[in-house]
């Protein structure tokens, strides 16, 4: 291997004893000794701020959309630069971008079929790499840390509520464009099982009466139905957008107090675990964009 | 008995926490055995079953979200 073996046991044993020594002397060790904690293992207690801040005074620019702007320079700068000289055989960056690509292209062809990935793909794969880039820009070293006026300069955009916010909303708007723009009309109608009331008009006019009180009963129950599924829509909006601010929330949270609990060496562990909630939420709110889209534009009876 | 607003905000966060989280895991746990018997009855489906579990995970799990939000806010905001 590129490094020498038996160096592994040093290092596990020397990681442990950090460990172990961070948390003896840091904030747990002196809370339980009644003393105060060394003051390189001295970190404050984990503060929580839902709403973001402004670093800069009075100007209302808040640190969640300087982090979003980075992000977004990110991702152009990072495909501009790969695909500044294309070659049919792309080399390097190219290739790498070209294969995530084709990746994804693969994994939302899977779940809606070849006919509708192309329609979907922009969309999916821009709510996905906005998403995993946020997430993963969360972990470099300055955010949440360097601080101006008092608060945080930068702070990962999926922690403002705003952020998953808006992303839901656009995705939802999406995904009921989509349905409309395939079905039309009939993506209104599919809501609403109207055909009871028609059953019930023919009853009546025949004469019957059980069957038309039936289907006029049935009539008004599929109408409630149909409230729910609107209503059920609707709700994929707080949804999707908690699931993201929560998991990123919780994250932060998380890191926070495995960076307070034992300040040295075990939070890398916690670090792993971010990085794999903001890969893992970004494919699942893009997954999730990508199946609604498919239910939406699939009829109910294929 | 009087209870202090200190005492009830923990007992809430505590009470929330430990009932909400107990139907998304046993949820998740039903999902995964079932992802799991699925995987055995036909090994080569494993790309879409896996496809599909992971995301009804995020399903499930995302009511243990609601209420962790629903826990993070008591502590720190309330």
């Amino acid at each position: 291997m590129w490094f020498n073996l038996r160096l592994v046991p040093f290092l596990v044993i020397g990681g442990l004893a950090l460990a172990v020594a961070s948390f003896v002397g840091g904030s747990v060790g002196a809370m339980i000794a009644g003393r105060e904690p060394l003051a390189l293992l001295a970190v404050h207690p984990p503060i929580l701020h839902v709403p973001p801040e402004h670093p800069f005074g009075a100007i209302p620019i808040t640190n969640t959309m300087v982090a979003s702007w980075l992000s977004v320079a990110v991702i152009l700068f990072v495909f501009l630069w790969g695909m500044r000289k294309p070659r049919l055989v792309p080399h390097g960056l190219q290739n790498a971008l070209e294969s995530l690509c084709e990746f994804a292209g693969g994994f939302i062809e899977e779940m809606v079929g070849k006919e509708h990935e192309r329609r979907m793909f922009p969309v999916v794969m821009t709510v996905f790499l906005f998403v995993v880039v946020n997430a993963w820009m969360g972990l470099l070293p300055g955010f949440d840390t360097v601080t101006l006026g008092g608060v945080a300069l930068l702070r990962s955009a999926n922690t403002d509520i705003n952020v998953p916010l808006m992303l839901a909303v656009t995705c939802v708007c999406m995904i009921e464009y989509w349905g409309l723009r395939s079905r039309g009309l009939a993506y209104v109608k599919s809501f609403f099982d109207l055909h009871y009331f028609g059953e019930a008009a023919r009853a009546i006019q025949r004469g019957y009466l059980r069957s038309s009180l039936a289907n006029l009963f049935y009539g008004f129950v599929y109408v409630f139905v149909g409230l729910l599924e609107v209503l059920g829509h609707a709700v994929r909006i707080l949804s999707f957008s908690f699931r993201l601010f929560g998991n990123m929330t919780a994250g932060v949270v998380l890191t926070s107090v495995a960076l307070f609990l034992v300040p040295l060496v075990l939070p890398s562990v916690f670090y792993g675990l971010e990085a794999l909630f903001g890969l893992v939420q970004a494919v699942v709110f893009a997954g999730l964009t990508a199946v609604f889209g498919f239910a939406a534009i699939s009829s109910a009876d294929h | 008995m009087e209870i202090s607003a200190e005492a009830a905000k923990l007992l809430a966060v505590g009470f929330a926490m430990g009932f909400g989280a107990l139907g998304p895991a046993i949820g998740i746990g039903l999902i995964g055995k079932g992802a799991m018997d699925a995987l055995g009855r036909n090994p080569e489906a494993r790309g879409p079953i896996l496809t599909n579990m992971i995301l009804a995970i995020a399903f499930a799990e995302s009511v243990a979200i609601y209420v962790l939000i629903i826990a993070i806010l008591l502590i720190f905001v309330v």
